[in-house]
């Protein structure tokens, strides 16, 4: 049994970056607020369905670190998709950011990571008393 | 630096809503200015400024847009301009005034002291909403440094 690197703590990993991801989107919608034309966008968490989709496309090779990823439908390495929001209505200006489902999201991840990061903590303390038990 | 993606994203707001805070703080300061500009020998009323605003972009984005369906985040907002507003100048009647025409008129800004106000608590707001953005951020980075702790 792998004490560290089991799939539950990867799992915690990726769920944790792909949060972070979230909060960068919305961020971003806040930011431009008032641009015109600006159409928000909205972290999608798709991991299983978009890998499947991943393996039929074709992806560009990196024979460099420092080459820029693409290719394939430009999954991010957390599972996380970047997409357009488009169902909803748009202002005059064309900018369809809608400040109080923006901060509802927010708060919403806020809460989400935060529960991650309890989760890993207790994962880290439940080995700590293991760990603490064996001297006797 | 990905780790401050998003802090940098709302600073980068934050600049934008504190310009257009001064451009309205300019506005209103000038709003009886009838010496803004000399234009062919002539005095020209000061004319109202706007701020344009467009989402930054980098050369990664483009080609994440080009080349696939996803994008990427977002590298946050920037003024792309500052832009006159070609409205036509107030005309008030005030012979007395040193630059009145030869018919007692005087040209005022096409300052709308209403539009200001207006823009003014939307910039306030939006600086307000990006302030918690920010702030949100910088829980989420303390928080993940609680791990394992």
């Amino acid at each position: 049994m792998e004490l560290f690197n089991n799939s539950t703590n990867q799992l915690l990993e990726t769920a944790l970056n792909a949060s972070m991801t979230r909060q960068n989107t919305i961020s971003n919608n806040i930011a431009n607020v008032d641009t015109p034309n600006y159409k928000a966008k909205k972290t999608v968490f798709s991991h299983e369905l978009e890998r499947a989709v991943d393996r039929a496309k074709l992806k560009a090779q990196q024979t460099d670190a420092r080459h820029i990823p693409f290719g394939g439908i430009g999954q991010m390495s957390d599972g996380t998709q970047v997409k357009t929001r488009t169902n909803t209505m748009y202002n005059h200006n064309g900018n369809n950011v809608d400040v109080d489902h923006e901060m509802s999201e927010m708060a919403k991840n806020q809460i989400y990571y935060n529960t991650l990061v309890d989760r890993m903590n207790g994962r880290f303390n439940s080995i700590k008393t293991v760990l603490g038990q064996g001297g006797g | 630096m990905t780790m401050f993606n998003g802090i940098n994203t709302s600073a980068s707001a934050l600049t934008s809503q504190r310009l257009r805070m001064d451009v309205v703080s300019s506005n209103i300061a000038n709003a009886d200015s009838t010496r803004g500009r000399m234009v062919d020998g002539e005095w020209e009323p000061y004319r109202r400024k706007m701020v344009a605003m467009e989402p930054k972009q980098d050369f990664k984005s483009h080609l994440n847009r080009a080349a696939i369906t996803s994008e990427n985040t977002g590298n946050g907002v920037q003024v792309s301009r500052i832009v006159d507003d070609q409205t036509p100048f107030k005309q008030v009647f005030q012979p007395e005034h040193p630059d009145a025409n030869e018919e007692g008129y005087v040209e005022l800004p096409n300052v709308d002291p209403l539009k200001e106000m207006v823009d003014m608590m939307s910039a306030t707001r939006s600086y307000e909403a990006n302030v918690t953005a920010l702030d949100a951020h910088k829980n989420l980075l303390l928080k993940a440094l609680e791990i394992g702790r």
